[in-house]
Protein backbone atom coordinates (compact mmCIF):
# COMPACT_ATOMS: atom_id res chain seq x y z
CA UNK A 1 0.00 0.00 0.00
CA UNK A 2 2.55 2.45 1.20
CA UNK A 3 4.90 1.57 -1.58
CA UNK A 4 2.30 2.10 -4.29
CA UNK A 5 1.30 5.52 -2.91
CA UNK A 6 4.92 6.54 -2.56
CA UNK A 7 5.66 5.38 -6.07
CA UNK A 8 2.75 7.47 -7.32
CA UNK A 9 4.15 10.48 -5.50
CA UNK A 10 7.49 9.60 -6.96
CA UNK A 11 6.11 9.62 -10.49
CA UNK A 12 4.43 12.93 -9.80
CA UNK A 13 7.66 14.42 -8.55
CA UNK A 14 9.60 13.07 -11.44
CA UNK A 15 7.21 14.61 -13.93
CA UNK A 16 7.47 17.92 -12.13
CA UNK A 17 11.21 17.69 -12.20
CA UNK A 18 11.18 17.06 -15.90
CA UNK A 19 9.08 20.11 -16.67
CA UNK A 20 11.21 22.25 -14.43
CA UNK A 21 14.37 20.98 -16.05
CA UNK A 22 12.91 21.77 -19.45
CA UNK A 23 12.09 25.29 -18.34
CA UNK A 24 15.57 25.69 -17.01
CA UNK A 25 17.23 24.57 -20.22
CA UNK A 26 14.98 26.93 -22.16
CA UNK A 27 16.07 29.80 -19.93
CA UNK A 28 19.67 28.87 -20.41
CA UNK A 29 19.21 28.86 -24.14
CA UNK A 30 17.68 32.33 -23.94
CA UNK A 31 20.58 33.55 -21.92
CA UNK A 32 23.14 32.23 -24.35
CA UNK A 33 21.19 33.81 -27.21
CA UNK A 34 21.19 37.06 -25.31
CA UNK A 35 24.93 36.78 -24.90
CA UNK A 36 25.43 36.28 -28.62
CA UNK A 37 23.27 39.24 -29.54
CA UNK A 38 25.06 41.35 -27.01
CA UNK A 39 28.41 40.37 -28.41
CA UNK A 40 27.26 41.37 -31.88
CA UNK A 41 26.04 44.74 -30.65
CA UNK A 42 29.23 45.37 -28.73
CA UNK A 43 31.26 44.76 -31.85
CA UNK A 44 29.02 47.09 -33.85
CA UNK A 45 29.32 49.73 -31.20
CA UNK A 46 33.10 49.53 -31.36
CA UNK A 47 33.02 49.81 -35.15
CA UNK A 48 30.70 52.78 -35.03
CA UNK A 49 32.86 54.54 -32.54
CA UNK A 50 35.84 53.97 -34.80
CA UNK A 51 33.89 55.43 -37.74
CA UNK A 52 32.84 58.41 -35.70
CA UNK A 53 36.42 59.05 -34.69
CA UNK A 54 37.54 58.94 -38.32
CA UNK A 55 34.67 61.15 -39.45
CA UNK A 56 35.59 63.68 -36.81
CA UNK A 57 39.11 63.74 -38.17
CA UNK A 58 37.95 64.40 -41.75
CA UNK A 59 38.02 67.89 -43.14
CA UNK A 60 34.75 69.62 -44.03
CA UNK A 61 35.23 69.26 -47.77
CA UNK A 62 36.00 65.55 -47.74
CA UNK A 63 33.83 63.29 -49.83
CA UNK A 64 31.98 60.67 -47.83
CA UNK A 65 30.03 57.82 -49.34
CA UNK A 66 27.69 55.30 -47.88
CA UNK A 67 27.34 51.86 -49.34
CA UNK A 68 23.66 51.18 -49.77
CA UNK A 69 23.13 47.81 -51.38
CA UNK A 70 25.36 47.70 -54.45
CA UNK A 71 25.81 51.46 -54.86
CA UNK A 72 27.90 54.07 -53.16
CA UNK A 73 25.79 57.11 -52.36
CA UNK A 74 27.49 60.38 -51.73
CA UNK A 75 26.66 61.79 -48.36
CA UNK A 76 27.15 65.04 -46.60
CA UNK A 77 29.81 64.79 -43.90
CA UNK A 78 27.53 66.37 -41.32
CA UNK A 79 24.74 64.03 -42.28
CA UNK A 80 26.99 60.99 -42.03
CA UNK A 81 28.24 62.19 -38.68
CA UNK A 82 24.71 62.62 -37.36
CA UNK A 83 23.74 59.20 -38.68
CA UNK A 84 26.62 57.50 -36.96
CA UNK A 85 25.88 59.26 -33.71
CA UNK A 86 22.27 58.22 -33.89
CA UNK A 87 23.34 54.68 -34.56
CA UNK A 88 25.65 54.69 -31.55
CA UNK A 89 22.85 55.98 -29.35
CA UNK A 90 20.56 53.29 -30.63
CA UNK A 91 23.09 50.54 -30.03
CA UNK A 92 23.85 51.75 -26.53
CA UNK A 93 20.16 51.80 -25.70
CA UNK A 94 19.81 48.33 -27.12
CA UNK A 95 22.75 47.10 -25.06
CA UNK A 96 21.18 48.54 -21.94
CA UNK A 97 17.92 46.82 -22.72
CA UNK A 98 19.73 43.54 -23.26
CA UNK A 99 21.49 43.92 -19.95
CA UNK A 100 18.20 44.37 -18.18
CA UNK A 101 16.67 41.31 -19.82
CA UNK A 102 19.79 39.32 -19.07
CA UNK A 103 19.53 40.17 -15.41
CA UNK A 104 15.91 39.22 -15.41
CA UNK A 105 16.67 35.92 -17.09
CA UNK A 106 19.44 35.13 -14.68
CA UNK A 107 17.18 35.74 -11.72
CA UNK A 108 14.61 33.42 -13.22
CA UNK A 109 17.30 30.85 -13.88
CA UNK A 110 18.47 30.93 -10.31
CA UNK A 111 15.00 30.46 -8.89
CA UNK A 112 14.40 27.60 -11.32
CA UNK A 113 17.67 26.01 -10.34
CA UNK A 114 16.69 26.16 -6.73
CA UNK A 115 13.33 24.58 -7.45
CA UNK A 116 14.98 21.77 -9.39
CA UNK A 117 17.42 21.20 -6.58
CA UNK A 118 14.62 20.99 -4.03
CA UNK A 119 12.75 18.50 -6.19
CA UNK A 120 15.84 16.37 -6.51
CA UNK A 121 16.25 16.36 -2.76
CA UNK A 122 12.63 15.32 -2.32
CA UNK A 123 13.08 12.46 -4.71
CA UNK A 124 16.23 11.37 -2.97
CA UNK A 125 14.45 11.47 0.37
CA UNK A 126 11.74 9.24 -1.05
CA UNK A 127 14.04 6.76 -2.71
CA UNK A 128 15.78 5.21 0.33
CA UNK A 129 12.40 4.82 2.03
CA UNK A 130 11.18 2.95 -1.01
CA UNK A 131 14.26 0.79 -1.04
CA UNK A 132 13.65 -0.20 2.56
CA UNK A 133 9.98 -0.90 2.07
CA UNK B 1 39.44 13.44 21.99
CA UNK B 2 42.39 14.56 24.10
CA UNK B 3 42.46 18.11 25.31
CA UNK B 4 45.83 19.34 23.96
CA UNK B 5 44.92 18.54 20.38
CA UNK B 6 43.91 21.78 18.72
CA UNK B 7 43.96 21.30 15.00
CA UNK B 8 41.97 19.59 12.35
CA UNK B 9 43.39 17.59 9.52
CA UNK B 10 41.54 17.65 6.26
CA UNK B 11 42.81 15.80 3.27
CA UNK B 12 42.97 18.22 0.40
CA UNK B 13 41.39 15.62 -1.79
CA UNK B 14 38.13 15.85 0.19
CA UNK B 15 37.97 19.60 -0.29
CA UNK B 16 38.98 19.58 -3.92
CA UNK B 17 38.53 16.19 -5.52
CA UNK B 18 41.30 15.65 -8.05
CA UNK B 19 38.86 14.97 -10.87
CA UNK B 20 37.06 18.22 -10.18
CA UNK B 21 40.28 20.16 -10.10
CA UNK B 22 41.34 18.57 -13.34
CA UNK B 23 37.99 19.37 -14.86
CA UNK B 24 38.33 22.97 -13.82
CA UNK B 25 41.81 23.10 -15.23
CA UNK B 26 40.53 21.64 -18.49
CA UNK B 27 37.83 24.26 -18.74
CA UNK B 28 40.24 27.08 -18.15
CA UNK B 29 42.57 25.59 -20.68
CA UNK B 30 39.75 25.57 -23.22
CA UNK B 31 39.10 29.20 -22.52
CA UNK B 32 42.79 29.82 -22.92
CA UNK B 33 42.77 28.08 -26.31
CA UNK B 34 39.87 30.30 -27.38
CA UNK B 35 41.82 33.36 -26.41
CA UNK B 36 44.84 32.03 -28.23
CA UNK B 37 42.92 31.61 -31.48
CA UNK B 38 41.50 35.09 -31.04
CA UNK B 39 45.01 36.38 -30.52
CA UNK B 40 46.16 34.64 -33.69
CA UNK B 41 43.31 36.24 -35.59
CA UNK B 42 44.26 39.66 -34.32
CA UNK B 43 47.90 39.07 -35.18
CA UNK B 44 46.76 38.19 -38.69
CA UNK B 45 44.85 41.48 -38.87
CA UNK B 46 47.88 43.37 -37.75
CA UNK B 47 50.04 41.69 -40.39
CA UNK B 48 47.43 42.52 -43.05
CA UNK B 49 47.29 46.07 -41.86
CA UNK B 50 51.04 46.61 -42.03
CA UNK B 51 51.18 45.03 -45.48
CA UNK B 52 48.41 47.35 -46.60
CA UNK B 53 50.22 50.34 -45.18
CA UNK B 54 53.30 49.40 -47.15
CA UNK B 55 51.30 49.03 -50.36
CA UNK B 56 49.44 52.30 -49.89
CA UNK B 57 52.67 54.11 -49.23
CA UNK B 58 54.22 52.71 -52.40
CA UNK B 59 51.33 53.25 -54.80
CA UNK B 60 51.66 56.99 -55.39
CA UNK B 61 55.34 56.57 -56.22
CA UNK B 62 54.33 55.96 -59.83
CA UNK B 63 51.82 57.79 -61.98
CA UNK B 64 50.29 54.46 -63.00
CA UNK B 65 50.74 50.76 -62.37
CA UNK B 66 50.24 47.89 -64.75
CA UNK B 67 48.17 45.28 -62.98
CA UNK B 68 46.03 42.25 -63.60
CA UNK B 69 42.44 43.11 -62.85
CA UNK B 70 40.36 40.29 -61.37
CA UNK B 71 37.30 39.62 -63.49
CA UNK B 72 34.82 37.26 -61.92
CA UNK B 73 36.18 34.43 -59.88
CA UNK B 74 38.65 32.84 -62.19
CA UNK B 75 39.63 35.37 -64.82
CA UNK B 76 42.03 38.28 -64.94
CA UNK B 77 42.75 40.79 -67.63
CA UNK B 78 45.58 43.24 -67.90
CA UNK B 79 44.83 46.77 -66.78
CA UNK B 80 46.38 49.89 -65.51
CA UNK B 81 45.98 51.70 -62.19
CA UNK B 82 45.72 55.44 -62.59
CA UNK B 83 44.95 58.15 -60.01
CA UNK B 84 47.37 56.43 -57.70
CA UNK B 85 46.90 58.98 -54.96
CA UNK B 86 43.15 58.63 -54.61
CA UNK B 87 41.77 56.08 -52.20
CA UNK B 88 38.27 55.24 -51.16
CA UNK B 89 38.67 54.03 -47.63
CA UNK B 90 36.07 51.95 -45.86
CA UNK B 91 35.63 53.44 -42.42
CA UNK B 92 33.23 50.76 -41.31
CA UNK B 93 29.45 50.43 -41.22
CA UNK B 94 29.28 51.05 -44.94
CA UNK B 95 30.86 54.47 -44.80
CA UNK B 96 33.60 55.33 -47.27
CA UNK B 97 35.74 58.40 -47.48
CA UNK B 98 37.91 59.72 -50.27
CA UNK B 99 41.46 60.05 -49.03
CA UNK B 100 44.95 60.54 -50.29
CA UNK B 101 47.68 58.00 -49.72
CA UNK B 102 49.07 59.88 -46.75
CA UNK B 103 45.70 60.29 -45.11
CA UNK B 104 44.95 56.63 -45.71
CA UNK B 105 48.15 55.63 -44.02
CA UNK B 106 47.15 57.74 -41.04
CA UNK B 107 43.82 55.97 -40.82
CA UNK B 108 45.50 52.60 -41.09
CA UNK B 109 47.96 53.53 -38.39
CA UNK B 110 45.16 54.43 -36.05
CA UNK B 111 43.53 51.13 -36.83
CA UNK B 112 46.79 49.33 -36.10
CA UNK B 113 46.99 51.03 -32.74
CA UNK B 114 43.47 49.95 -31.87
CA UNK B 115 44.39 46.40 -32.83
CA UNK B 116 47.50 46.53 -30.72
CA UNK B 117 45.62 47.66 -27.64
CA UNK B 118 43.24 44.76 -28.21
CA UNK B 119 46.18 42.38 -28.42
CA UNK B 120 47.59 43.77 -25.19
CA UNK B 121 44.37 43.30 -23.28
CA UNK B 122 44.06 39.81 -24.71
CA UNK B 123 47.56 38.96 -23.61
CA UNK B 124 46.85 40.20 -20.09
CA UNK B 125 43.76 38.00 -20.02
CA UNK B 126 45.75 35.02 -21.20
CA UNK B 127 48.30 35.62 -18.48
CA UNK B 128 45.55 35.50 -15.89
CA UNK B 129 44.15 32.33 -17.38
CA UNK B 130 47.55 30.70 -17.42
CA UNK B 131 48.00 31.49 -13.75
CA UNK B 132 44.60 29.96 -13.12
CA UNK B 133 45.52 26.82 -15.04
CA UNK B 134 48.73 26.37 -13.13
CA UNK B 135 46.85 26.88 -9.89
CA UNK B 136 44.27 24.25 -10.74
CA UNK B 137 46.95 21.86 -11.90
CA UNK B 138 48.89 22.35 -8.70
CA UNK B 139 45.76 21.77 -6.66
CA UNK B 140 44.97 18.62 -8.58
CA UNK B 141 48.49 17.33 -8.16
CA UNK B 142 48.45 18.07 -4.45
CA UNK B 143 45.11 16.38 -4.02
CA UNK B 144 46.38 13.30 -5.82
CA UNK B 145 49.50 13.22 -3.69
CA UNK B 146 47.29 13.02 -0.61
CA UNK B 147 48.32 16.33 0.84
CA UNK B 148 46.46 17.15 4.03
CA UNK B 149 45.53 20.54 5.34
CA UNK B 150 46.32 21.05 9.02
CA UNK B 151 44.45 23.81 10.71
CA UNK B 152 44.73 24.96 14.25
CA UNK B 153 43.79 28.01 16.24
CA UNK B 154 46.54 30.43 16.92
CA UNK B 155 46.90 30.75 20.69
CA UNK B 156 49.34 33.13 22.33
CA UNK B 157 51.37 30.52 24.12
CA UNK B 158 54.77 28.99 24.06
CA UNK B 159 55.17 26.87 21.02
CA UNK B 160 56.02 23.78 23.04
CA UNK B 161 52.41 23.45 24.10
CA UNK B 162 51.19 23.17 20.57
CA UNK B 163 50.63 19.69 19.34
CA UNK B 164 50.25 19.21 15.70
CA UNK B 165 47.92 16.48 14.90
CA UNK B 166 49.24 14.04 12.40
CA UNK B 167 48.21 10.66 11.17
CA UNK B 168 45.21 9.33 9.35
CA UNK B 169 42.73 12.02 8.33
CA UNK B 170 39.39 12.07 10.07
CA UNK B 171 36.77 13.30 7.70
CA UNK B 172 33.96 13.60 10.26
CA UNK B 173 35.90 15.21 13.04
CA UNK B 174 33.71 16.97 15.60
CA UNK B 175 35.71 20.15 15.32
CA UNK B 176 34.92 20.39 11.67
CA UNK B 177 32.16 22.87 12.45
CA UNK B 178 34.60 25.42 13.81
CA UNK B 179 36.52 25.25 10.62
CA UNK B 180 35.86 28.76 9.46
CA UNK B 181 37.40 30.49 12.42
CA UNK B 182 40.34 28.14 12.18
CA UNK B 183 40.66 28.97 8.56
CA UNK B 184 41.11 32.63 9.38
CA UNK B 185 43.70 31.84 12.01
CA UNK B 186 45.55 29.58 9.63
CA UNK B 187 45.54 32.28 7.00
CA UNK B 188 46.95 34.77 9.45
CA UNK B 189 49.71 32.41 10.32
CA UNK B 190 50.36 31.77 6.69
CA UNK B 191 50.60 35.49 6.10
CA UNK B 192 53.03 35.93 8.96
CA UNK B 193 55.18 33.15 7.59
CA UNK B 194 55.12 34.70 4.18
CA UNK B 195 56.15 38.06 5.56
CA UNK B 196 59.02 36.48 7.44
CA UNK B 197 60.20 34.80 4.29
CA UNK B 198 59.93 38.08 2.40
CA UNK B 199 62.02 39.75 5.05
CA UNK B 200 64.71 37.14 4.70
CA UNK B 201 64.75 37.47 0.97
CA UNK B 202 64.93 41.21 1.20
CA UNK B 203 67.88 40.95 3.52
CA UNK B 204 69.66 38.73 1.08
CA UNK B 205 68.92 41.11 -1.70
CA UNK B 206 70.20 43.94 0.38
CA UNK B 207 73.40 42.10 1.15
CA UNK B 208 73.89 41.35 -2.51
CA UNK B 209 73.20 44.85 -3.71
CA UNK B 210 74.77 46.57 -0.73
CA UNK B 211 77.53 48.04 -2.85
CA UNK B 212 75.24 50.04 -5.08
CA UNK B 213 72.97 51.08 -2.32
CA UNK B 214 75.80 52.36 -0.28
CA UNK B 215 76.85 54.61 -3.03
CA UNK B 216 73.35 55.96 -3.37
CA UNK B 217 72.85 56.46 0.31
CA UNK B 218 76.21 57.99 0.76
CA UNK B 219 75.51 60.46 -1.97
CA UNK B 220 72.30 61.41 -0.25
CA UNK B 221 74.10 61.79 2.99
CA UNK B 222 76.86 63.70 1.35
CA UNK B 223 74.34 66.18 -0.01
CA UNK B 224 72.85 66.78 3.36
CA UNK B 225 76.20 67.08 4.97
CA UNK B 226 77.33 69.55 2.45
CA UNK B 227 74.41 71.84 3.06
CA UNK B 228 74.47 71.51 6.81
CA UNK B 229 78.07 71.84 7.73
CA UNK B 230 79.85 72.85 4.52
CA UNK B 231 81.83 69.68 4.50
CA UNK B 232 83.03 68.49 1.16
CA UNK B 233 81.00 65.49 0.07
CA UNK B 234 84.01 63.73 -1.35
CA UNK B 235 85.91 64.05 1.84
CA UNK B 236 83.07 62.55 3.79
CA UNK B 237 82.77 59.75 1.37
CA UNK B 238 86.45 58.94 1.42
CA UNK B 239 86.85 58.95 5.15
CA UNK B 240 83.68 57.03 5.60
CA UNK B 241 84.70 54.30 3.29
CA UNK B 242 88.10 53.98 4.87
CA UNK B 243 86.73 53.59 8.33
CA UNK B 244 84.11 51.22 7.15
CA UNK B 245 86.67 48.94 5.65
CA UNK B 246 88.96 49.07 8.60
CA UNK B 247 86.76 48.21 11.52
CA UNK B 248 83.12 47.64 10.83
CA UNK B 249 82.49 45.59 13.93
CA UNK B 250 83.90 48.21 16.19
CA UNK B 251 81.55 50.73 14.69
CA UNK B 252 78.58 48.62 15.27
CA UNK B 253 79.48 48.31 18.94
CA UNK B 254 79.85 52.05 19.11
CA UNK B 255 76.52 52.57 17.64
CA UNK B 256 74.85 50.18 20.00
CA UNK B 257 76.18 52.20 22.83
CA UNK B 258 74.79 55.29 21.19
CA UNK B 259 71.39 53.78 20.78
CA UNK B 260 71.29 52.68 24.37
CA UNK B 261 71.95 56.16 25.46
CA UNK B 262 69.31 57.36 23.12
CA UNK B 263 66.80 55.05 24.56
CA UNK B 264 67.57 55.98 28.12
CA UNK B 265 67.25 59.71 27.64
CA UNK B 266 65.30 60.80 24.67
CA UNK B 267 66.53 64.35 24.38
CA UNK B 268 70.15 63.59 24.67
CA UNK B 269 70.86 63.48 21.05
CA UNK B 270 69.56 66.96 20.39
CA UNK B 271 72.20 68.53 22.60
CA UNK B 272 74.67 66.09 21.27
CA UNK B 273 73.76 67.07 17.76
CA UNK B 274 74.08 70.73 18.47
CA UNK B 275 77.44 70.43 20.05
CA UNK B 276 79.10 67.97 17.75
CA UNK B 277 77.21 68.47 14.60
CA UNK B 278 79.76 67.60 12.02
CA UNK B 279 81.25 64.81 14.02
CA UNK B 280 78.04 63.05 14.68
CA UNK B 281 77.12 63.35 11.08
CA UNK B 282 80.08 61.23 10.32
CA UNK B 283 79.03 58.87 13.03
CA UNK B 284 75.56 58.76 11.61
CA UNK B 285 76.94 57.94 8.22
CA UNK B 286 78.90 55.07 9.53
CA UNK B 287 76.10 53.81 11.59
CA UNK B 288 73.70 54.02 8.78
CA UNK B 289 75.75 52.05 6.35
CA UNK B 290 77.49 49.61 8.61
CA UNK B 291 74.50 47.66 9.92
CA UNK B 292 73.45 46.95 6.40
CA UNK B 293 76.67 45.09 5.93
CA UNK B 294 76.89 43.31 9.21
CA UNK B 295 73.18 42.90 9.49
CA UNK B 296 72.98 39.23 8.85
CA UNK B 297 75.97 38.40 10.96
CA UNK B 298 75.63 40.55 13.99
CA UNK B 299 71.98 41.10 14.45
CA UNK B 300 71.36 37.68 15.91
CA UNK B 301 73.66 37.94 18.87
CA UNK B 302 74.08 41.62 19.47
CA UNK B 303 70.45 42.51 19.27
CA UNK B 304 69.36 39.47 21.16
CA UNK B 305 69.43 41.20 24.50
CA UNK B 306 67.22 44.12 23.80
CA UNK B 307 65.62 43.28 20.55
CA UNK B 308 63.81 40.18 21.69
CA UNK B 309 62.41 39.48 18.31
CA UNK B 310 62.83 35.77 18.71
CA UNK B 311 59.74 33.84 17.89
CA UNK B 312 56.61 35.43 16.61
CA UNK B 313 56.14 37.96 13.89
CA UNK B 314 53.54 39.74 15.94
CA UNK B 315 56.18 40.64 18.47
CA UNK B 316 58.26 42.01 15.68
CA UNK B 317 55.51 44.36 14.74
CA UNK B 318 54.99 45.55 18.24
CA UNK B 319 58.64 46.13 18.56
CA UNK B 320 58.86 48.06 15.39
CA UNK B 321 56.19 50.50 16.42
CA UNK B 322 57.80 52.23 19.37
CA UNK B 323 60.98 52.51 17.42
CA UNK B 324 59.39 54.45 14.64
CA UNK B 325 57.67 56.65 17.18
CA UNK B 326 60.98 57.45 18.69
CA UNK B 327 62.18 58.33 15.26
CA UNK B 328 59.43 60.77 14.63
CA UNK B 329 60.03 62.39 17.96
CA UNK B 330 63.65 63.05 17.10
CA UNK B 331 63.08 63.85 13.47
CA UNK B 332 64.68 67.23 13.84
CA UNK B 333 68.16 65.88 14.34
CA UNK B 334 69.40 63.78 11.51
CA UNK B 335 72.15 61.82 13.26
CA UNK B 336 69.71 60.51 15.81
CA UNK B 337 67.53 58.96 13.18
CA UNK B 338 70.53 57.40 11.64
CA UNK B 339 71.73 55.83 14.81
CA UNK B 340 68.24 54.63 15.42
CA UNK B 341 68.34 53.11 12.03
CA UNK B 342 71.26 51.06 13.19
CA UNK B 343 69.04 49.69 15.87
CA UNK B 344 66.16 48.97 13.54
CA UNK B 345 68.33 47.82 10.74
CA UNK B 346 67.03 44.32 11.03
CA UNK B 347 63.41 45.27 10.86
CA UNK B 348 63.29 45.71 7.12
CA UNK B 349 61.20 47.55 4.59
CA UNK B 350 58.39 49.34 6.40
CA UNK B 351 60.61 51.05 8.90
CA UNK B 352 63.20 51.81 6.32
CA UNK B 353 60.66 53.69 4.29
CA UNK B 354 59.83 55.79 7.26
CA UNK B 355 63.47 56.36 7.89
CA UNK B 356 63.97 57.72 4.45
CA UNK B 357 61.49 60.41 5.28
CA UNK B 358 63.16 62.41 8.00
CA UNK B 359 66.30 62.55 5.99
CA UNK B 360 64.40 63.74 3.00
CA UNK B 361 62.68 66.36 5.03
CA UNK B 362 65.92 67.51 6.52
CA UNK B 363 67.39 67.80 3.07
CA UNK B 364 64.45 69.69 1.64
CA UNK B 365 64.16 72.03 4.59
CA UNK B 366 67.82 72.88 4.64
CA UNK B 367 68.25 73.22 0.92
CA UNK B 368 64.71 74.39 0.37
CA UNK B 369 64.73 72.45 -2.85
CA UNK B 370 61.23 71.48 -3.82
CA UNK B 371 62.40 68.47 -5.74
CA UNK B 372 62.48 66.16 -2.73
CA UNK B 373 59.21 64.37 -2.19
CA UNK B 374 58.01 64.55 1.39
CA UNK B 375 55.58 61.70 1.19
CA UNK B 376 56.81 58.15 1.71
CA UNK B 377 58.92 56.99 -1.16
CA UNK B 378 59.56 53.38 -1.87
CA UNK B 379 63.09 52.16 -1.58
CA UNK B 380 63.14 51.27 -5.23
CA UNK B 381 62.23 54.75 -6.24
CA UNK B 382 64.95 56.09 -4.06
CA UNK B 383 67.48 53.94 -5.74
CA UNK B 384 66.56 55.09 -9.15
CA UNK B 385 67.53 58.66 -8.50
Amino acid sequence: MASSSSSAAMRELQRELETKANDLSKLQKDISKNHQVRKKYTIQLGENELVLKELDLLREDANVFKLIGPVLVKQDLAEANANVRKRIDYISAELKRLDATLQDLEEKQNSKKEAVFKLQQKIQALQPGKAKA
Amino acid sequence: MQEPVKGTVTPLASLFPPEEAQKASKRVQDALADRQSELDRLQGFIADNTALVNLVQRLPDELHHDIMVPFGKAAFFPGRLVHTNEFLVLLGEGYYAERTSKQTVEILDRRGKALESQVDSLKAMMKDLKAEVSFFDATAAEAVEGLVEIREDYVEESSSERVIERGPPKPDSPRFSGEDSMKVAAEDEEYARMMLRFDELEKEELAAGSGDEHDEDEHNEADVDHSLSQLSGDHVLGSLEERQVRKPLHHSKDEYATTEELLSKQHFEEDFANQLKSKIQLEGLKEQSVPKDSDDVSHGKSFANRATQSSSHGKDNIQALPTSKAETSVQSSKPATDSLKAFTGSIVEHTRNIQMNPREQAASSSQSSGSQPTKPVSRFKMQRR
